[in-house]
């Protein structure tokens, strides 16, 4: 159990972050300069917080009141960097047996060739760094960061730089890994669907703080702010207010379009009628009809792009006066007939598909 | 005779050796912890370091006769144990040292700068002492700017003029090392000995080019050092 509670200005930036793993992969989620690089060296050892505390399984890695801070040395805590940084003097056996201490040669020789294996490459051995390809050179890291068994693992975006197939089958082998040996792992991404696949509980970061911390799931359906509903791919978001709310039954008055849109939502303790809010939809939940109904909008297309399974679209309210509403939409391509860039359409938002949060 | 003719050889090998060893450390030093401070007087730092290169040597000569002389402060102290550096044999050595350190300095910060801080963060988190990643990670890494940096120190020692004289005078067979004998024998119209002297430098500065050159084609094919003992 990794629990981290601490606080780090530098400069204009201030950082003020509370979160714990416990024995899982938690993705930190958050665009680049939201603190999540500087959150994972303050938990290395690798920058010192100003205040606040660090504890990995009950033992105390930092405390500004008990003023102890140990050292990167002495944390016992892995850490994959975004760029690899192996030793490019080293060969592949050599980097990987740079943190093993306390064991016989024979020992480490053994341990590194296990690593080898399960990491999949077990001939790479004797190879240097730049002999090998960047999705080898990940895994060489991989290996190399829990030689020395880490009480936990950090890793930085670490398959940003790998091509889709090499970085697909590095996520598979992370959760294996996270499995086989029970331990803290944070992952640090900026990719949603990253962090989805690896974790079951997410961290979403911004300016320094964590903006919403929790099950995978209610973060992409219950955003509790702008910052996670745009982060998490909701990028249809209106500014309303609430004119009823009846049992699940909302509904918001967006004043740029002409009727009040209806949202099923069970989750509204914290709603009031009259409340400033920001509703949501994602690209892919918002559907093209013909008949004007409940939730339907009057729409001018702006522009059609095409995808592979679906045609993304860009549309604007043609009620709309002062303010241009720009929606976009993911068409799957069956169902995108019947519109062309420049004619007027309708969009419809599937009311149990809208999200809704405080302004 | 030959032994008085050859002797700015015997004295300029010594000074240049012992030289190049303390340089050598003095210089590593500086440039490793300069490479990675960056507290507020940084620039000052550096600026001193690199102070001498930027002096005309018989001013930075000048400043060491006023600081080792004997009303300068360290001249007063080394009287106190009844020596005095001026016009003696290890004043070559302190101005060869002073003179040849901003270029030992400057190449190997130059070589720690280019070492990822984030290969040394990862040593770090793997438990390396301090000790041990500077060993094995970042000398090896820094090591081809560190072998040029040492070449270039020897050469500048080597044909240090300016401040020896200033320090160290010319006393032949005690402090007259060959650049300062080069000038001295073509003052007295001794042009033999000075063209043998000549020789000599151009000889040893060409090995030290030539040796630079190899090491650069062998470390292009290889890779520096494996610290396979730690």
């Amino acid at each position: 159990m990794l629990e981290v509670n601490i606080k780090k200005a530098i400069g204009s930036f201030s950082l003020d972050v509370n979160f714990s793993v416990d024995r899982e992969i938690l993705s930190i989620l958050g665009p680049s300069g939201s603190g999540k690089t500087m959150t994972l060296l303050c938990i290395a050892g690798l920058m010192r917080p100003d205040t606040g505390f660090i504890s990995l399984n009950g033992r105390l890695l930092y405390d500004s009141q008990k003023n102890i801070c140990l050292s990167a040395q002495q944390r016992n805590i892995g850490f994959v960097f975004q760029n690899y940084a192996l030793f490019p003097h080293l060969t592949v056996k050599e980097n990987i047996a740079y943190g093993i201490r306390n064991y016989s040669r024979e020992m480490n020789n053994g341990r590194v060739q296990e690593l080898l294996e399960l990491m999949h490459i077990p001939d790479l051995g004797n190879r240097y760094p730049k002999e090998i390809s960047s999705g080898q050179q990940q895994r060489v890291a991989l290996a190399r960061a829990i030689a020395p068994s880490p009480d936990a693992l950090l890793l930085d975006e670490p398959f940003s730089a790998l091509d889709t197939p090499q970085r697909e089958r590095l996520e598979y082998e992370l959760i294996g890994l996270q499995e086989m040996y029970k331990k803290d792992f944070l992952f640090v991404t900026h990719d949603l669907a990253q962090g989805y696949k690896l974790s079951t509980r997410l961290a979403v970061f911004d300016s320094g703080c964590v903006a919403q911390c929790g099950c995978k799931n209610s973060i992409v359906t219950e955003p509790t702010n702008r910052t996670v509903a745009k982060l998490t791919g909701i990028k249809n978001l209106m500014e309303g207010h609430i004119v009823s709310i009846n049992g699940r039954d909302i509904r918001v008055l967006v004043p740029e379009l002409e009727k009040p849109l209806k949202i099923l939502n069970s989750n509204h303790n914290h709603l009031a009628v009259g409340q400033p809010v920001f509703i949501g939809i994602r690209p892919e939940y918002v559907q093209l009809v013909d008949q004007e109904g409940e939730n339907t909008i009057c729409c001018n297309t702006l522009q059609l792009v095409d995808g592979v399974t679906s045609i993304h679209g860009r549309f604007n309210a043609t009620s709309d006066v002062e303010k241009k509403y720009n929606f976009e939409l993911d068409l799957l391509r069956f169902l995108s007939t019947g519109t062309a860039e420049g004619c007027s359409c309708l969009l419809y938002f599937p009311p149990e598909r809208l999200v809704i949060f405080n302004r | 005779m030959t032994e008085s003719y050859l002797s700015p050889l015997w004295i300029s090998l010594q000074t240049v050796l012992t030289t190049t060893f303390i340089t050598f450390f003095l210089g590593i030093a500086a440039a490793r912890w300069m490479a990675r401070y960056s507290g507020r007087y940084r620039n000052l730092i550096d600026g001193l370091f690199i102070l001498p290169i930027v002096l005309p040597p018989t001013v930075v000569g000048f400043g060491l006769l006023v600081l080792f002389g004997k009303n300068g402060p360290l001249g007063a102290l080394l009287s106190l144990f009844d020596t005095s550096i001026v016009f003696s044999w290890p004043a070559t050595v302190i101005a060869a040292v002073i003179m040849s350190f901003p270029l030992m300095y400057m190449t190997s910060r130059g070589g720690f700068e280019q070492v990822d801080i984030n290969i040394e963060n990862a040593a770090r988190t793997l438990g390396a002492s301090e000790w041990k990643i500077f060993w094995t990670v970042t000398m090896p890494l820094a090591w081809p700017a560190i072998v040029s940096a040492t070449i270039l120190a020897f050469a500048r020692s080597l044909g240090e003029f300016g401040a020896t004289l200033m320090l160290a005078g010319n006393i032949p067979g005690k402090t007259t090392t060959i650049p300062v004998a080069i000038y001295f024998n073509i003052q007295s119209g001794n042009m033999d000995q000075a063209m043998v002297l000549v020789v000599i430098v151009l000889a040893i500065s060409f090995a030290s080019l030539a040796a630079l050159a190899y090491w650069k084609g062998k470390a292009r094919r290889t890779v520096p050092i494996t610290p396979e003992a730690l």
